[in-house]
């Protein structure tokens, strides 16, 4: 970029009043996507040695899951492995997509620019859009390749757990759309913060504020949700001998409840929260001792529409803790309705948002220039 | 989808000699700019730009570092929107349609970036596509481009591979990808050894000759004496003279016509004697660096004097061009502006 001309300070007074508004280019074409996707995939596909980030992918997800599994198998009731080695290898999935698809698109338009390769581009016919699109859909297809590469260990998950295909199957597709969001996040942040390093910090601090520090806000935020209410609690009045309750009262105490009905979206945010929340509940929920399957997915699932439905004025510590009694409170979080598709859609738009504002990022020509960008 | 494509069938059908043909373009009508002015965040880069490159000609824009010379470019390329002004690309006026006006424009920027990964083939196709070049043109296109930098032994080896002058003649390929009208390049010779700053100015001449704008920035005026038909002379943002008629190897340098007056210098091994022998023609001499200068009417005048020389035995060891007429514009203009 040229430095400042030998003028004077006058024109400081009216900078840029002049420049017209213009109209933003809001072409997209097939073809236009096309060829940006397959420039984007012949450069990366070239640059990185996909082959070994694929091999210790899958070397990764294997040998955590036979840890699991063996873990599982030393302590845990073989009944329960299942459940356990499902719900492990889905949140390992998820967990380390969530680590390594952020790079594939956060430092993409900015990295680009630093390149001189963007400008090239922008000079052509090619609309923003078409830029953008072709990028996302470069991350996206790399990212689909590293959940096939995962799907085989789900499988094998689902398999030897018993489980059933179709929670897998949610399980994938859940992972293919936040995935998608997370590579339209990155898109976003590249586009609008000129260094690569700034960007890359910068999707992988929303990522975790997403998936780490929404729930722990909920936890924290419990204690502002904290009210007083009127609760209904229905209690034995003594226990025999052998810890039976005896009898059956009923009070109504003035105590803290806490209202996780206003604070329930920040779990909902959370792409674990998400997934298991979406992912359909065991075929059988309870072992066979009659006690509730460990199934991590499932208990939050429970837990999150729990927090939804908000604090309960009516209390029964009488009733034993039956497997029908869980059961019921199973169905009774589940007919709170789902939370995951607040989640998801949330999800979904904040990347729509990422992707519409790189888009904006990139139409020519510039007017304003962020400070620190070059145009080529 | 453009004009350009249909000009291209057009001179296709014509037939006869186009298969040189690096455009096969008509004459368009150039780039025209007007009171073009650019600042960033109040400092202004480009003051009052006003220029013209006419088709068929090939213009040099000259001026020291920070003149605004890439960032006029820039504007030109329609990467960047004017503060105020309006650009003509080859009749299209770039803020009414700048789609369109981006389609008749090739642009070579300095700081030329490359896909590593990729290769020279697959880079130029990947542009053909990006300008909507049919598939059935795009292929024949890439391979005449190869053939025109010279570049078809190296067509697939990957960008990582090639030096630099050989990135540099990619770039104006792939400038050159969708036959545009006007050709905008940013110190396109910086980095090209001495064959391929030769290459470079056969190739635009020639471009100039089938009709294409040419629009060429430089600070090394030797590169341009020998390119360029005109100068345009930039200075603090402003584009503040029109030197015409620039180079030795003008359009005009080998059809006779008359050349302007130019500085020659000279060099013997007796000085005394070649003093008075250029004293006794009646040709004022300077004292130049390294010999004496002296104007002559152009090439023939210069040959005629040299055989002259020779023949009354004078011991002539150097004579040569000295500055070009651009070399002196932008020195003056220098002077001027450090004054």
């Amino acid at each position: 970029m040229t430095a400042p001309g030998g003028t004077s300070g006058t024109d400081l007074d009216a900078p840029t009043a002049g420049r017209p508004r213009r109209r933003p280019d809001l072409r997209v074409s097939a073809r236009g996507v096309r060829t940006v996707a397959l420039l984007e995939l012949r450069q990366r596909l070239r640059a990185t040695r996909w082959f070994v980030v694929l091999a210790v992918w899958v070397a990764v997800l294997v040998g955590v899951s036979l840890l699991v599994r063996a873990a599982a198998a030393a302590t845990g009731d073989l009944d329960e492995l299942g459940s356990l080695l499902f719900s492990a290898v889905a949140f390992l999935v998820l967990g380390m997509g969530l680590l390594v698809v952020p790079a594939l698109t956060a430092t993409s338009v900015n990295g680009d620019r630093a390149d001189g390769v963007l400008a090239p581009l922008q000079v052509t016919l090619l609309s923003p859009l078409d830029v953008v699109l072709g990028k996302l859909v470069t991350a996206w297809l790399s990212a689909l390749v590293l959940l096939a590469a995962a799907a085989p260990v789900l499988l094998w998950a689902v398999l030897a757990g018993g489980e059933s295909l179709l929670r897998g199957l949610v399980v994938l597709v859940v992972l293919v759309v936040v995935l998608a969001a997370v590579c339209a996040l990155g898109l976003g942040w590249s586009a609008l913060v000129a260094r690569p390093v700034a960007s890359a910090v910068l999707t992988y601090v929303t990522v975790a504020a997403l998936t780490v520090m929404a729930p722990v806000l909920f936890g924290l935020t419990t204690v502002l949700a904290e009210e007083q209410a009127q609760v209904q609690v229905r209690q034995p009045v003594s226990y025999s001998e052998s810890g039976e309750p005896q009898g059956c009262e009923e009070q109504t105490y003035d105590q803290p409840v806490y209202r996780t009905d206003r604070t329930w979206w920040l779990l909902a945010a959370s792409p674990v929260v998400v997934l298991a929340d979406a992912t359909p509940r065991p075929a059988d929920t309870t072992t066979e001792a009659g006690v509730e399957r460990v199934d991590p997915l499932a208990a939050i699932r429970t837990g999150v529409r729990t927090a939804r439905r908000g604090p309960e004025l009516e209390q029964d510590y009488c009733a034993a803790a039956t497997a029908e009694e869980l059961l019921a409170d199973q169905q009774e979080a589940d007919a709170a309705g789902a939370v995951w598709p607040w989640g998801l859609g949330g999800l979904v738009l904040l990347g729509a948002g990422a992707a519409a504002l790189a888009a904006r990022r990139l139409q020519v020509p510039y007017g304003e220039l962020p400070r620190g960008t070059r145009v080529a | 989808m453009t004009s350009g494509d249909e000009d291209e069938r057009a001179a296709r059908e014509n037939g006869a000699g186009r298969a040189a043909a690096v455009t096969g373009r008509t004459h368009g009508s150039g780039l025209v700019v007007r009171g073009v002015r650019r600042s960033f965040r109040g400092v202004v880069a480009v003051e009052e730009a006003d220029l013209e490159v006419p088709a068929g000609s090939v213009t040099a824009l000259v001026g020291p570092n920070g003149a605004g010379k890439t960032t006029l470019l820039l504007v030109l390329a329609g990467l960047l929107a004017p503060d105020r002004g309006t650009v003509l690309l080859d009749g299209v006026d770039l803020a009414a349609d700048p789609v369109a006006a981006r389609a008749r424009t090739g642009w070579m920027p300095d700081a030329l970036g490359s896909w590593e990964s990729l290769t020279g083939r697959e880079l130029l196709r990947a542009m053909a596509d990006a300008h909507g070049v049919p598939r059935a043109q795009a292929r024949r296109r890439v391979d005449e481009l190869l053939a025109l930098v010279h570049l078809e032994d190296l067509a697939d080896a990957r960008a990582q591979v090639l030096s630099r002058g050989q990135k540099q003649r990619l770039g104006l390929a792939r400038a050159l990808v969708h036959s545009p009208a006007v050709l905008l390049l940013d110190e396109p010779a910086s980095g090209l050894d001495p064959r391929s700053r030769v290459e470079l100015r056969d190739t635009l001449r020639r471009l100039a000759g089938e009709g294409v704008a040419v629009l060429v920035s430089s600070h090394v005026l030797s590169e341009l004496d020998e390119l360029a038909d005109r100068a345009v002379l930039v200075a603090g943002g402003r584009t503040v003279d029109v030197v015409e008629d620039v180079g030795a190897g003008g359009r005009g340098a080998d059809d006779g016509t008359a050349r302007p007056t130019r500085p020659w210098r000279l060099r013997a091994l007796d000085a005394d004697l070649l003093r008075r022998a250029l004293a006794d023609r009646g040709l004022p001499v300077r004292e130049g660096p390294g010999g004496l200068d002296v104007v002559l009417g152009g090439e023939l005048a210069a040959a005629r004097l040299l055989a002259e020389l020779v023949a009354d035995g004078v011991p002539v060891v150097a004579f040569a061009p000295a500055t070009g007429l651009l070399e002196q514009a932008y020195l003056e203009l220098d002077e001027r502006s450090r004054r």
